[in-house]
């Protein structure tokens, strides 16, 4: 039994597929569209023939009307290289229901829905692990809907701890991937040193990105009133604080300031950007939103 | 500059409290959180961890301390010395008679109009002034002119309720002379009005506020009380009584007649609206002195006056010893009276210590006598000033058959004595002296006098009687039967022994006492100081009724203080009072209530600059 996506669920992701707005790069074969020409039924254009071209692909019909000789140039259909990078720092374990799970969740659809589609799919969870290096291995690339089964059991056993670095850990998979594709980011977003320069390396390494920013309930709304003094779970940076309802509005609008921020950067960079609470229904983001985002049909 | 509340400097010590909440940092609940970003952009201005914080230059400290600092002074009443016209005169009369004990209102009618001053009091302006009098049995000025509400609000508290009688006219004339000349002086009276009579006393426009207290008149009282011998049987004591109802209800009780705390007789008494009835007990008495008391046993309002003691002395025989050449009407008429019995001298050769009082008619004794003298036509050294003229015959004018134009009856000496048919022949001429009153007039020389010279009763005749058609009339031995009456000693003793509440008991002293004390009805003790030549003990704290007891060594006297004031037995609450002949004032509905209070909204201001920082601190914290 899938601990992540309900078999309902699951169905209803196998109709989908993604939907990449640029031409798949991998070298591999798969069943998406690319700028190479190959071997497929999609016909792309014609070229003079010149000799030691493969005459089975002679246009005989042009030949017919022009006499003279051009090839048939079909479409070669690739792999689309899916990844997902998927914020495993300390800060995603909190919130009822947890970030992280949340998270896990999103990845997992993300997954299904690319294995589906016989796109490779590569998840990389950040921080580094040392301990986890063989199911993190085992995420690296995964290829074929069979490998499904596997891929959620993996994804399972993943944990969230230790402080991430948002932006190194964004450069360093741009640089990795041998060829860009589609980038999914999942985080909180609440990166000391900011998000722009991990974006914007991915932006720059020509993937198409998609970020999901999820935050806890609790920290959109918080619920403890009082003198506090906040310690931060990754850093252990201290914060005193006197919090009352009647300062809520102006946390709110803090928070939403933030995100229009985020949001802004995203757009302007052609990233696809969504907010959603942990506590937003799966279905909500993933049969909705993304939906209608374009991010698969 | 000066102040006139220094003490409000101490609020500086409120000045360093500001400048800790300021420094003060409070206790904080630690808590885990995933990311500190948002809550940093949210509040980055208040990260602190230590208690106390660096003071910082902050425009709102600086202008919280100008305010505290301005307040403190405005507290501190702070005042040039500088001329200004005067504020008001309030002169404060306050009711503390019998009456005002009523409890009609709650707790006392006193204690309300106590209540009332005090208001009074708080609504003065700074430049005002205001005396306070207490008008009971006397007036008593507690607290002269002043402006201090200290020292008035204690002179206020100090003011205690009498079992006296009322005597407005003597606070008003005390009041009158105050206020006289000033426009903006104001008489406060506060009473129930229930104060007798004010006819002699003349309002000469005094701007004078009555005070009205009281609801209702629900009271019944003793109002006079009397013992005597029976008119039946001289071996029995009558007990005369008179009981007032001051309500417009009928009311009834039971009289109890006690002698010595036996209870003698109860007698139920039933009383119409507004009723005054007489009552006559009789009873039997075998010592030779007791004390009857009366109690009415009805709740009322007023306590005061439903208890009230008489001395009862047995008459004893009165010793006479007259002293004449002559003069068998005088004899006879001296004779006649019951209780005398009777001595005839030609001359005195002592001072007529073994006679209750001596006659002396028409001569010079030897030795002048030392007590109560009825003198005919004869006077003791310096009766009448300077001459020492003691001779009958020297040293006076003579005027010859003087008419008689006016005589006294209203004197206990002229009861039932009639002068119209009276002819002299011959009268001294002399001048009213200030220790007597003219009883018989002529126009040109009073022909009787009486009263006290040196602590003697005297009563003195200026013409003799035998050169006169008086022995012939009716009226001489009634006038001789007043004259044992009014000089046997005795009687002045029992009237020293009955003292109404507020007056002195006053004792003539036959020997100098040693250490005289008096216990008042609640058992305390005062000891009275006397000299040793003193002929004479006045005691003069007789505020409350009751019986009081004068302690010299072994011996003890019984002196009974009351009420008996018909005025304030009736205590129904007067609406409009009678001052002389013309004016009235009325009570007074609204009371003027102008309090100030600006100590309590600086107080409050001082506690709203405290909470608001208080309140800045919790929301920036």
């Amino acid at each position: 039994m899938n601990p992540l996506l309900s078999p309902d669920l699951l169905r209803r992701l196998e109709q989908f597929q993604l939907l990449a707005q640029r031409r798949a790069k991998s070298a591999t074969k798969g069943e998406r569209r690319s700028r190479a020409r190959g071997h497929s039924v999609e016909f792309a254009d014609h070229r003079t023939y010149v000799a030691g071209d493969d005459l089975r692909y002679l246009d005989w019909n042009l030949y017919g009307r022009l006499d003279r000789l051009f090839l048939k140039l079909y479409e070669e259909e690739r792999e689309l290289p899916v990844r997902v990078f998927l914020d495993a720092s300390e800060s995603m374990s909190f919130g009822e229901p947890c970030k992280f799970d949340f998270a896990r969740q999103v990845a997992a659809a993300v997954g299904y829905v690319a294995l589906c589609g016989f796109d490779r799919v590569s998840v990389v969870p950040f921080p580094e692990r040392a301990e986890e290096n063989v199911v993190r291995g085992a995420l690296r690339a995964v290829r074929g809907r069979k490998s499904a089964l596997g891929f959620f059991q993996n994804l399972a056993g993943l944990t969230a701890s230790g402080a991430a670095n948002f932006n190194e850990a964004l450069r360093r998979g741009a640089l990795e991937a041998r060829r860009a594709g589609l980038a999914v980011v999942l985080s909180d977003f609440l990166d000391p040193d900011g998000y722009e320069a991990g974006l914007g390396a991915l932006v720059g390494r020509g993937f198409h990105i998609s970020a999901v920013q999820i935050l806890a309930p609790d920290e959109l709304t918080p619920a403890t009133y009082g003198d506090l003094r906040l310690v931060d779970s990754e850093t252990g940076g201290q914060q005193e604080v006197t919090f009352g309802r009647y300062r809520l509005a102006a946390y709110q609008q803090t928070v939403r300031n933030y995100c229009q921020r985020l949001r802004e950067f995203c757009t302007l960079r052609g990233v696809n950007f969504f907010m959603a609470s942990s506590a937003t229904p799966l279905e909500e983001l993933l049969l909705k939103q993304l939906r209608q985002a374009e991010i698969w049909g | 500059m000066h102040f006139l509340a220094p003490i409000a400097f101490a609020f500086a010590a409120t000045l360093p409290v500001v400048v800790v909440f300021y420094l003060l940092k409070r206790k904080r609940v630690v808590k885990l959180v995933s990311s500190n970003v948002l809550w940093r952009k949210f509040l980055a201005e208040t990260q602190a961890s230590a208690p106390f914080q660096r003071l910082r230059h902050n425009w709102l400290l600086i202008l919280q301390l100008l305010l505290l600092a301005l307040v403190i002074l405005a507290l501190a009443r702070p005042y040039f010395a500088g001329k200004t016209s005067g504020g008001r005169l309030l002169v404060a009369i306050l009711d503390a008679s019998a009456s005002m004990q009523s409890t009609d209102d709650d707790p006392s009618r006193f204690e309300l109009a106590r209540r009332d001053v005090l208001r009074l009091v708080d609504s003065m302006h700074d430049t005002d002034q205001m005396v306070l009098l207490l008008a009971a049995g006397h007036t008593e000025v507690k607290q002269s002119p002043t402006s201090s509400k200290p020292a008035l609000r204690r002179a206020v508290q100090s003011c205690t309720v009498t079992d006296a009688p009322t005597r407005l006219g003597e606070a008003l004339k005390l009041a009158q002379p105050l206020v006289r000349d000033r426009a903006d002086a104001e008489v406060h009276l506060f009473s129930d009005g229930a104060i007798g009579l004010l006819e002699e006393f003349k309002h000469e426009g005094l701007n004078m506020v009555y005070h009205r207290f009281g609801k209702r008149a629900e009271n019944l009282g003793i109002v006079t009380l009397d013992v005597r011998s029976h008119p039946d049987d001289p071996s029995r004591r009558a007990v005369f009584v008179s009981i007032a109802n001051a309500s417009t209800n009928p009311a009834q009780t039971d009289v109890e007649l006690r002698f010595d705390g036996q209870l003698v007789e109860t007698r139920p008494l039933k009383l119409g609206a507004r009723e005054t009835s007489p009552l006559v007990f009789a009873a039997a008495q075998r010592a030779d002195a007791g004390i009857f008391t009366v109690q009415l046993t009805a709740k009322d309002d007023l306590a005061a006056d439903n208890q009230a003691s008489v001395v009862s002395l047995l008459p004893q025989p009165v010793r006479v010893l007259l002293v004449t050449r002559g003069n068998r009407f005088l004899e006879k008429a001296l004779g006649a009276v019951s209780s005398v019995g009777l001595s005839v001298a030609a001359d005195l050769a002592d001072d007529g210590a073994g006679y209750d009082f001596v006659v002396v008619d028409n001569m010079l004794p030897t030795v002048w006598p030392a007590g109560n003298v009825l003198a005919v036509r004869v006077a003791g050294t310096n009766w009448f000033g300077g001459g020492g003229a003691t001779n009958a015959l020297s040293g006076f004018g003579v005027v010859e058959a003087p008419p008689i134009v006016d005589w006294k009856n209203t004197h206990p000496l002229l009861r039932f004595v009639n002068f119209d048919d009276v002819g002299i022949g011959e009268a001294l001429a002399i001048k009213t002296p200030p220790w007597a009153v003219a009883l018989v007039e002529s126009p040109s020389t009073p022909l009787i006098l009486a009263g006290e010279a040196g602590r003697r009763r005297v009563i003195w005749l200026g013409f003799d009687t035998l050169q006169s058609n008086w022995p012939r009339k009716t009226s001489f031995p009634i006038f001789m039967a007043n004259a044992v009456e009014w000089l046997n000693p005795a009687t002045a003793t029992a009237a020293q022994l009955l003292v109404r509440a507020g007056d002195p008991v006053r004792l003539t002293l036959a020997a100098p006492l040693r250490s005289p004390k008096m216990v008042l009805p609640d058992a305390t003790e005062r000891t009275i100081a006397l000299e040793p030549t003193a002929r004479e003990l006045v005691f003069g704290e007789t505020q409350r009724q009751g019986v009081y007891r004068l302690i010299t060594g072994t011996n003890a006297t019984q002196i009974c203080v009351n009420l008996l004031d018909p005025a304030e037995t009736d205590n129904t609450p007067r609406a409009e009072l009678e001052l002389g002949k013309y004016a009235r004032i009325r009570a007074t509905t609204t009371k003027q209530a102008n309090l100030e209070m600006w100590r309590w909204i600086a107080g409050a201001g001082l506690l709203v600059l405290l909470f608001e920082w208080w309140y800045y601190h919790r929301r920036t914290a």
